[in-house]
């Protein structure tokens, strides 16, 4: 791992909102293609920390190293660029609702990218397909199952072509049956290299599928290291609760 | 029966009188649901712009004009503001210019206040999550507004402005008080002629009814196309 490229270098990472501090200095480097779940409590600052990494929420203080650029202190374009390189997914899904969905796929690559209206669609038909949506290129998000939406949602994302990919807690408003087919999806993804950061409350996924989880609590990392080992051999007294509580 | 006969006899008899005030109202009416759209949509992205002050001035003058009575707003503009040395000048080829501007102003200004709460409330009725996911791929926020949030604000905002301009319409017969010669103008000047108040109201209302029902309708057809058509 340690040879590998460093994709997002976390340094000291604050968040505030008013006066309720969320995170209270968090470092962490997160390597190319790797995958790395971060588990812990709710209002532990989970969700906080992975929207501080592409400016959903602006950090109070740190630094946010993104292929060497600190991040937390650019503005305007450069965000709107920086945000372009990483795909998010969110617990809710977000598709655009005013949209079908190869319109939800193409709008980005072509208006930002300059990708023609044909090739995008190309692309979006074969993403499509290995997500095994090809069939629902004409429905409006309001037509879909959560399942589907979510599928649909990571295929979006996967349309600019992003180096790191963050998830946000992507299973949380599924019904039970619909958590195997998206995790399926990551798990795919996983395989074929895609760095990505995986807020989740899966905790086989988090064990199996990444390569390292961080117990995040109280805005603090607690715990940091490879999954089998954070799993089997849990060190700090909180995490072992935690992990009694969830699994 | 006698009731309708007279009615049927003051339309047939004073029909000049109430097509010039409906005309008039119509006039009134258009203007300020045209001012009042183009001022109320300015007004709205100004009570959500980013600079504190000018959100402030937008919230001040909305609450304001929400907050006091139209036929004060009329009064102060027409009669008031003069007082000071603010008249609105007359032109000689447009008969009783100052009096319809004046109108037109105050109702404008009022409707504006109304139709840049709706905007507003259509606009943050949209989810914060498609704001959100359209900036994550990289939108910039001018971007996301047009080509994610306004379309679905749209459908938020229609139905209710529809209703506004519905309200403009029957809310336009105050401005017979600074004499301009509206339906409700006319219609006290047919009775003062004839004395008969009940039939003169009755047909002054139905006269309303019709303006309201039609325009009415005309929205929620506008509407039902607009929503269609994406």
């Amino acid at each position: 791992m340690e040879n590998k490229r460093e994709i997002l270098k976390v340094v000291d990472l604050q968040k505030k909102f008013h006066k309720l501090e969320v995170l209270k200095g968090i470092s962490t480097t997160f390597h190319e293609n790797e995958v790395v779940s971060i588990i812990g409590p709710s209002g532990g600052g989970k969700s906080t920390f992975l929207r501080c990494l592409n400016l959903l929420e602006q950090p109070t203080s740190g630094q946010i190293l993104f292929d060497g650029t600190d991040i937390c202190t650019i503005k305007g374009k450069a965000i709107d660029h920086c945000r372009q390189r990483m795909g998010m997914v969110f617990q809710q899904f977000n598709l655009f609702s005013n949209m079908d969905v190869m319109h939800n796929l193409t709008a980005a690559p072509v208006r930002i990218k300059g990708m023609s209206q044909s090739d995008a669609q190309e692309k979006a038909l074969e993403l499509l397909a290995k997500v095994g949506l090809a069939d629902r290129a004409d429905a409006y998000p309001s037509q879909l199952s959560g399942g589907q939406k979510q599928r649909i949602a990571i295929v979006r994302s996967l349309m600019m072509d992003p180096e790191v990919m963050l998830f946000d807690e992507p299973t949380s408003a599924l019904d039970p049956e619909m958590i195997g087919e998206v995790l399926d999806v990551m798990k795919d993804l996983a395989e074929s290299g895609m760095t990505m950061i995986v807020v989740t409350h899966e905790m086989r996924f988090a064990r199996e599928v990444s390569s390292r989880t961080i117990f995040l609590d109280g805005g603090v990392i607690g715990e940091d290291k490879p999954s089998h080992e954070l799993f089997s051999h849990p060190e700090s007294p909180r995490l072992v609760t935690f992990l009694n509580k969830v699994l | 029966m006698a009731f309708l006969e007279t009615m049927a006899k003051l339309i047939e008899r004073y029909n000049s009188f109430f097509t010039e005030g409906i005309v008039n109202t119509l006039i009134i009416a258009a203007f300020s649901v045209l001012f009042g759209a183009i001022l109320g949509t300015l007004m709205a992205s100004l009570r959500m712009c980013r600079i504190p002050p000018l959100r402030w001035i937008a919230v001040a003058y909305i609450e304001f004009v929400r907050g006091t009575p139209l036929m004060v707003q009329l009064m102060f503009i027409f009669y008031g503001l003069p007082m000071i040395g603010i008249t609105i000048p007359n032109i000689p080829w447009i008969p009783n210019f100052s009096r319809f501007a004046a109108g037109i102003v105050a109702m404008s200004m009022n409707s504006c206040a109304y139709v840049a709460e709706i905007i507003r409330s259509g606009i943050q009725a949209v989810d914060g999550g498609q704001m959100e996911a359209a900036r994550s791929v990289g939108f910039s926020s001018g971007e996301a507004m047009r080509l994610v949030v306004l379309p679905q604000a749209i459908r938020n905002i229609l139905p209710a402005l529809g209703n506004e301009f519905v309200t403009v319409i029957k809310e336009s017969s105050i401005v017979s008080v600074i004499g301009i010669a509206d339906l409700m103008f006319r219609t006290n000047d047919v009775i003062a002629v004839t004395y008969k108040n009940l039939e003169c109201l009755a047909v002054a209302a139905l006269c309303y009814f019709v303006l309201t029902f039609v325009s009415g309708r005309a929205v929620s057809l506008a509407e039902r196309k607009l929503s269609h058509g994406k």
